[in-house]
C-alpha cells in the first residue's frame, strides 16, 4: 500500500468518524465539558496510530474497532476524573442543542416545525419524549392504541425530519 | 427502504432507557452503521429541542385546565361555522338590545287586593274555638270558625299518633262515642283542622292546638 493511499484513507477514516466519536463522548461526558475536543483528537490519533502500527488487523469491522477505542478512553477519563474529583463529572442529561453551529441551525428548525404541527402530534411528543412515558402509557393516557401511539411518533418524526432537510 | 432493526434502538438510547448490554451493542452498532448514525444524530437534536421547549409543545395544554370550555367550543366549532357563530351572536345581541330598548320599563303598578270577611287567601289561617285550653272531662265537640259556603274540613285529633281523622262541611262536629272512650283523662291531645274548597285544593290549615283532660 502506498503511503498516499494510507494518506487517503486516514482522511476519509477521519470524515467518517470524527463526528460518530464526537457523538459517543459529548454523550458520555455532556457538550459543555471543555475536554471534549482535546478527547476526540486523542482517540482518533489512537485509532490512526493503531492502524499504522498493524495492530488493527481486521478481525473486527473498523467500526468496532473505532468503537473499542473510543469506550476504552472513556472509561479512562472518568477514571481519572473520579480520581481527583470523588465524583465522575456527571452530564447534564438533555443539554440544550447548541454546541456546534449546525446543531443549533437543525434545533432552530425542529423548533418551527414543532410549532406547525397538529396538537395530536404535539400530544405524543409530548408525553413519549418529554414526560418520557412508554407507548402502553402514552396509549392509555390519549385513549388510543399503542399500535396508534407508534404510527403518531413515527408520523411525527417523519414530518420533522422533513422539515430539517430543508 | 429496508429499516434497520437498531432503529428502534434509537429512542431507547437516548433516553437512556436501554441496558447496559443492549446499550453497548447500539453504540458498537452506530460505529459500523452510517444510515443508524444520521437518525441517531438528528433524533438526538429533536429529543433534546423537546426538552428544552416544551412550551412549543403544550401551549394549549394550558387551556386544558378548562375542558368544559374548549369542550363547549370544539362542540360549538363542530357543528356552527365561525361566520355561524359570528351571526348567531349578533342576532343574540340585536333580541337582548330589543328587550332592554323598546320593552317599557315601568310597567303598571301591582293590583291590590281586598278581601270581605267571606273569603280567605289560600295557606291562611283557621281560628280553632274550641277546645283550646284544658277540659275538665272528655270534649264532645270540636268547633272553630267557620270560613265560608261550600268548604269541607278535615278534622284530625292526635295523641301522639293520628287518634281520629273526619271531614264535615259544618264548622263543628261532634265526637262519636267510640273515639271519646279511646280519649283518657290525664292525657294531653292536640287537634287541627284543614280547609278544602269544593274542588278538592287546600285552603287553609289551622295551628295545631293542644289540650289536656283533667285526671279524674
Amino acid at each position: 500500500m502506498s503511503q498516499h493511499k494510507i494518506d487517503e484513507d486516514i482522511q476519509e477514516l477521519i470524515v467518517r468518524y470524527r463526528p460518530i466519536i464526537t457523538f459517543r463522548v459529548r454523550k458520555a461526558l455532556g457538550p459543555q465539558n471543555a475536554d471534549c475536543e482535546d478527547l476526540v483528537s486523542e482517540i482518533l490519533s489512537q485509532v490512526m496510530g493503531k492502524i499504522q502500527s498493524g495492530e488493527f488487523r481486521g478481525e473486527s469491522s473498523l467500526g468496532t474497532f473505532v468503537y473499542t477505542i473510543t469506550s476504552r478512553r472513556i472509561i479512562d477519563y472518568i477514571r481519572e476524573k473520579t480520581k481527583v474529583m470523588k465524583y465522575a463529572p456527571e452530564p447534564v442529561p438533555f443539554p440544550d442543542p447548541q454546541e456546534t453551529l449546525e446543531v443549533q441551525e437543525l434545533s432552530e428548525k425542529v423548533k418551527k416545525a414543532l410549532a406547525r404541527l397538529k396538537p395530536k402530534y404535539r400530544d405524543v411528543l409530548y408525553l413519549y419524549y418529554y414526560q418520557e412515558l412508554n407507548r402502553e402509557e402514552v396509549a392509555s393516557r390519549l385513549g388510543i392504541s399503542t399500535r396508534k401511539v407508534s404510527e403518531l411518533v413515527n408520523y411525527a418524526l417523519k414530518l420533522l425530519r422533513k422539515e430539517l432537510k430543508t | 427502504m429496508s429499516k434497520c432493526k437498531f432503529e428502534d434502538s434509537i429512542d431507547g438510547y437516548l433516553l437512556n432507557r436501554l441496558g447496559e448490554k443492549d446499550r453497548e451493542a447500539f453504540e458498537e452498532h452506530y460505529f459500523n452503521c452510517s444510515s443508524c448514525f444520521e437518525l441517531l444524530r438528528e433524533r438526538d437534536v429533536i429529543i433534546r429541542t423537546i426538552k428544552n421547549n416544551p412550551q412549543l409543545l403544550v401551549e394549549e395544554k394550558v387551556e386544558a385546565h378548562k375542558p368544559v370550555m374548549a369542550t363547549i367550543r370544539r362542540e360549538l366549532a363542530s357543528f356552527l361555522s365561525p361566520r355561524q357563530l359570528a351571526l348567531a351572536g349578533i342576532t343574540a345581541i340585536l333580541i337582548l338590545v330589543v328587550i332592554f330598548v323598546f320593552v317599557p320599563r315601568n310597567p303598571s303598578p301591582a293590583p291590590s287586593f281586598f278581601l270581605s270577611d267571606e273569603e280567605t287567601v289560600r295557606g291562611s289561617s283557621i281560628t280553632l274555638i274550641s277546645p283550646v285550653i284544658d277540659m275538665s272531662q272528655v270534649p264532645s265537640s270540636f268547633e272553630w270558625k267557620k270560613l265560608g259556603e261550600d268548604i269541607e274540613y278535615q278534622v284530625s285529633i292526635f295523641n301522639n299518633l293520628l287518634l281520629w281523622r273526619t271531614t264535615t262541611k259544618e264548622n263543628r262536629i261532634t265526637l262519636p262515642e267510640e273515639v271519646r272512650a279511646k280519649m283518657v283523662p290525664g292525657e294531653k291531645y292536640s287537634w287541627q283542622v284543614k280547609a278544602f274548597s269544593s274542588d278538592g285544593t287546600l285552603i287553609a290549615v289551622s295551628s295545631r292546638v293542644q289540650f289536656k283532660i283533667a285526671p279524674r
